[in-house]
C-alpha cells in the first residue's frame, strides 16, 4: 500500500494521540463510576450493623445481656442477627438467631465462619475481651471472597508490568494505524474517483472538439491557413487526450494497487503483438524492430496487467520514434533473456539517448517536477515498480538508449506445458 | 448491401455529440441514422426500426450502457459498438466478457468511428456469406475459403512454360489440392488479416484455441506443408511470407 508518506505519518501520529486519550478517558471514567458505585453503595446498603456497634449497645447486667432499644429496632430493619459466644464456644446472647443454627460451636466451626460462612449466612466476628461477637445476615445477599496472592506473583508482577505496558500501546498504535490506513485509502480512492470524474467529464467536450476540427481540416472549400489551424486543433486535442489518459492511469498506479488486473501473460508473446502491431500500423515509416527472444524465455509467464504491459511497450517504442537520431529508419531491438533467476527484458534503439536531465529524473525516487515530454517513460517506471520489476534507463556507448527491465522469477509463473520441459532442462539449477 | 442500406442507431445523450456523430457518419455514407438520447427512448427506437448497428454510449441519464446492452441482446444479435468516456469502462468492457463487438474511447477522430463501424459491419454481415464465397487469390492459385480447396491454373503461367510442349500441356489441366483443417485454419487468419504481420502467437491462438503454448514447432511443420501447396517454389515463398522473430504475412 503506497500513500502519500508523510500525511501518512502525521494522520497516523494524529491517531495515535487521539486513541491514548480515549483509552485514557475510557480509564478515567471506569475510575469515576468505580467511586461513585462505592460511594452509593456505602450510603445505601452499608447500615449493615457490625460487631463493634452490637458491643457498644450491649451492656451486662444481673439478668444476663441487655441490648438497648435502638439497636433491636434496628436489627429488625436490616433483618440482621447476632449472638455472643463465651470463651467455650457456648452462645450467651443472641438476637434473632435462625433456629437451624447451633448453640454451642467448637473451635473447628469458628475458624470455618471467620473465613467463609455459617451454614450459608455470611457472617462477621469481632473478638471482645474473650468473648467473640458474630454478626450475621439473611442468607444470599453478602458475596464473600477471601485475596490472597502468592509473593512470588507480586514479584513477578513488579517485573513485568512494564512489557504489560508495552504491549497495551503496541496495540493501540497498532489499531491506530490501521485506522489511519483505512482513512487514507478511502480519501485516496476519492482522489482517484475524483480525477477519473474529470477526465470522464472532459472527454465528451473534447469528443465534439476533437470531430468538428477533423471536418475542417478536410473541408476543401477552406482557406490552406484556416485548415492547418484546424489540423493543428485537431493535433492538440490528441494530444490532450493522451494527457488525460496518462493522468487517470498515473493516479490510480499512484494510489491503489489494486487497479492492477493480474493475468497470467506471457512476455515473449506481448513483445512479438506489440511489435507485429507497430509495423502493421506504421508501415511507410522507416521501421525496424528487431525481436530477439531466447528459447527459455519462451516460457516464462508472469501474472501482470496485460493492457498496462502492452502501454509500456507502446510507450517506449513511442519514444524511440519520437527521439530518432540522424538515421533515417528507426532501429528497436527488443530482447528477452532470462539470467539465473531474473527475466530481463531490453529495448534499446539508434535514436539521440536520453538528456543528463531526463536521466537524473528517472532516478529519482519521488516525481519531481520532470518536463511534459518524459511522462510517457514515468508511466513505464511507474508500472514496471508497480509489477515488482526493476527497472533502469540508460544511454548506449555505441549511440542511442536502452531500457532494462528485470522481474525476479519468482514474482513469475511458468506456463504449466513449459514448466515442466524447464525444469526437465534445467533440472540441476538450484536457482530454478 | 451498399452501406446507406444499413440503419445505425445512435445512443447518447449529449445533443451536440449526438449530431456530431451523425454527421460523420453521413457523410462517410450511412444515410439511415437515427438517434437516441437514454434508455428508453433507444429500446423503443430499436423495437420499431431494428437497426444493424447500435452505438452505445456506455453513461446514460437513466441507466447505463451495459444494462441497455444486455436487454438488446436478450431478443437479437445486433452488432454494439460501445462509446466510453472512462478509462475503466474498457477494462470493465473486457471483464465483464459481454462481448460487444468493439468500444472507442471518446474522444475519437472521426476516421476511426467509421472504421471501426465499417469493420464490424462486414465481419458480421458479410461474414455469413464469406464462407462460401471467399476465394483467395496468389497468383496462378486460388483458394476457396468456403470448401478449403485450392485451385491452379496453370493456364495463366502459360508463358513461363513456354518452350517446352510437355510442361504446358501439364499445366494446362486445372488441379485441385484440398487443404487440411490445421492448414485451413492458418490461411484463414493470414487471409483475414492480408498484408500484415500475424504473430506465431496470433496463428497458434486461432489454430489450437487454448492452452496453445509450445506449438511454434508444429505450427513451422504446418507452414511448411501449406507453402507446398500455395506457393510455386515453396523454399522461396512469394505470398507466404515469414516475418523473422514476429511471424508471417500473406501478401
Amino acid at each position: 500500500m503506497r500513500y502519500h508518506y508523510r500525511r501518512g505519518v502525521r494522520v497516523f501520529a494524529y491517531g495515535a494521540v487521539v486513541l491514548v486519550m480515549i483509552i485514557l478517558l475510557v480509564g478515567a471514567l471506569n475510575f469515576v463510576f468505580l467511586l461513585a458505585g462505592a460511594f452509593v453503595y456505602h450510603n445505601v446498603d452499608t447500615n449493615y450493623i457490625y460487631g463493634g456497634s452490637v458491643m457498644d449497645a450491649l451492656t451486662y447486667t444481673d439478668n444476663g445481656y441487655v441490648l438497648d432499644e435502638e439497636m433491636e429496632r434496628r436489627f429488625k430493619e436490616q433483618d440482621q442477627w447476632a449472638m455472643l459466644l463465651n470463651e467455650n464456644g457456648q452462645v450467651v446472647w443472641s438476637i434473632r438467631k435462625p433456629k437451624e443454627l447451633k448453640d454451642s460451636y467448637t473451635q473447628a466451626d469458628i475458624a470455618r465462619m471467620t473465613r467463609y460462612y455459617l451454614e450459608s449466612y455470611p457472617v462477621q466476628l469481632r473478638v471482645w475481651e474473650d468473648r467473640i461477637m458474630v454478626t450475621g445476615l439473611q442468607k444470599d445477599v453478602l458475596w464473600k471472597y477471601n485475596l490472597e496472592f502468592p509473593i512470588s506473583w507480586m514479584d513477578f508482577l513488579k517485573r513485568v508490568w512494564f512489557y504489560y505496558f508495552l504491549i497495551n500501546f503496541v496495540w493501540i498504535l497498532a489499531l491506530a494505524f490501521f485506522f489511519t490506513k483505512r482513512f487514507i485509502k478511502k480519501r485516496e480512492q476519492a482522489r482517484i474517483e475524483w480525477i477519473a470524474g474529470v477526465s470522464h467529464d472532459i472527454r465528451t467536450p473534447l469528443s465534439v472538439v476533437m470531430g468538428y476540427a477533423h471536418t475542417l481540416e478536410q473541408d476543401e472549400k477552406l482557406a490552406e491557413e484556416a485548415r492547418q489551424q484546424a489540423s493543428m486543433i485537431c493535433h492538440q486535442s490528441v494530444v490532450m487526450k493522451e494527457l488525460i489518459t496518462d493522468l487517470n492511469l498515473t493516479s490510480q498506479l499512484e494510489y491503489s494497487m489494486e487497479t492492477l488486473r493480474k493475468e497470467k501473460v506471457r512476455p515473449a508473446e506481448m513483445i512479438r503483438n506489440i511489435a507485429a502491431e507497430f509495423l502493421n500500423d506504421f508501415p511507410s515509416e522507416q521501421l525496424v524492430i528487431d525481436v530477439q527472444i531466447v528459447p527459455e524465455g519462451e516460457s516464462v509467464c508472469l501474472k501482470a496487467d496485460r493492457q498496462l504491459f502492452m502501454r509500456v511497450f507502446r510507450n517506449l517504442i513511442n519514444n524511440s520514434r519520437k527521439h530518432s537520431g540522424q538515421d533515417e529508419t528507426v532501429r528497436i531491438q527488443i530482447s528477452l533473456w532470462v539470467e539465473k533467476n531474473k527475466c530481463c527484458i531490453r529495448l534499446r534503439d539508434n535514436g539521440i539517448g536520453y538528456s543528463e536531465e531526463i536521466l537524473r529524473g528517472l532516478r529519482k525516487k519521488k516525481r519531481g517536477t520532470t518536463g511534459n515530454h518524459m511522462h510517457g517513460l514515468e508511466i513505464v517506471k511507474k508500472i514496471i515498480l508497480a509489477h515488482g520489476g526493476k527497472i533502469q534507463f540508460g544511454n548506449c556507448e555505441e549511440g542511442g538508449s536502452y531500457c532494462l527491465m528485470m522481474f525476479r522469477l519468482s514474482s513469475f509463473l511458468f506456463h504449466r506445458k513449459a514448466c515442466e520441459a524447464h525444469f526437465c532442462s534445467e533440472a540441476g539449477n538450484p536457482n530454478l | 448491401m451498399y452501406l446507406n442500406e444499413y440503419k445505425i442507431l445512435l445512443v447518447d445523450d449529449e445533443k451536440t455529440l449526438r449530431e456530431m456523430v451523425k454527421g460523420f457518419l453521413q457523410r462517410a455514407g450511412f444515410h439511415n441514422v437515427i438517434t437516441a438520447a437514454d434508455c428508453r427512448e433507444a429500446e423503443e427506437m430499436f423495437r420499431k426500426e431494428l437497426p444493424h448497428l447500435v452505438l452505445l454510449d456506455v453513461m446514460l441519464p437513466d441507466g447505463d450502457g451495459f444494462s441497455l446492452f444486455e436487454a438488446l441482446q436478450k431478443d437479437s444479435e445486433v452488432p454494439v459498438i460501445f462509446l466510453s468516456a472512462r478509462d475503466e469502462d474498457e477494462n470493465r468492457l473486457r471483464g465483464l466478457g459481454l462481448g460487444a463487438d468493439d468500444y472507442i474511447t471518446k474522444p475519437f477522430l472521426p476516421e476511426e468511428l467509421i472504421l471501426r463501424v465499417k469493420a464490424v459491419l462486414k465481419r458480421v454481415y458479410r461474414a455469413k456469406d464469406m464462407r462460401e464465397g471467399e476465394i483467395v487469390v496468389l497468383g496462378a492459385c486460388s483458394v476457396d475459403l468456403g470448401s478449403g480447396v485450392v485451385r491452379w491454373n496453370r493456364e495463366e503461367d502459360g508463358g513461363q512454360y513456354a518452350g517446352s510442349g510437355e510442361k504446358s500441356d501439364k499445366s494446362g489441366m486445372d488441379t485441385e489440392v484440398a487443404l487440411t483443417a490445421k492448414e485451413y485454419a492458418i490461411l484463414q487468419k493470414l487471409a483475414q488479416e492480408r498484408g500484415r504481420i500475424v504473430t506465431i502467437d496470433a496463428l497458434c491462438d486461432s489454430v489450437w484455441r487454448e492452452e496453445n503454448y509450445g506449438y511454434e514447432n508444429t505450427l513451422i511443420v504446418h507452414i511448411r506443408r501449406l507453402r507446398e501447396k500455395i506457393e510455386e517454389d515453396p523454399s522461396h515463398p512469394k505470398y507466404l511470407l515469414t516475418v523473422r522473430g514476429l511471424g508471417y504475412r500473406l501478401v
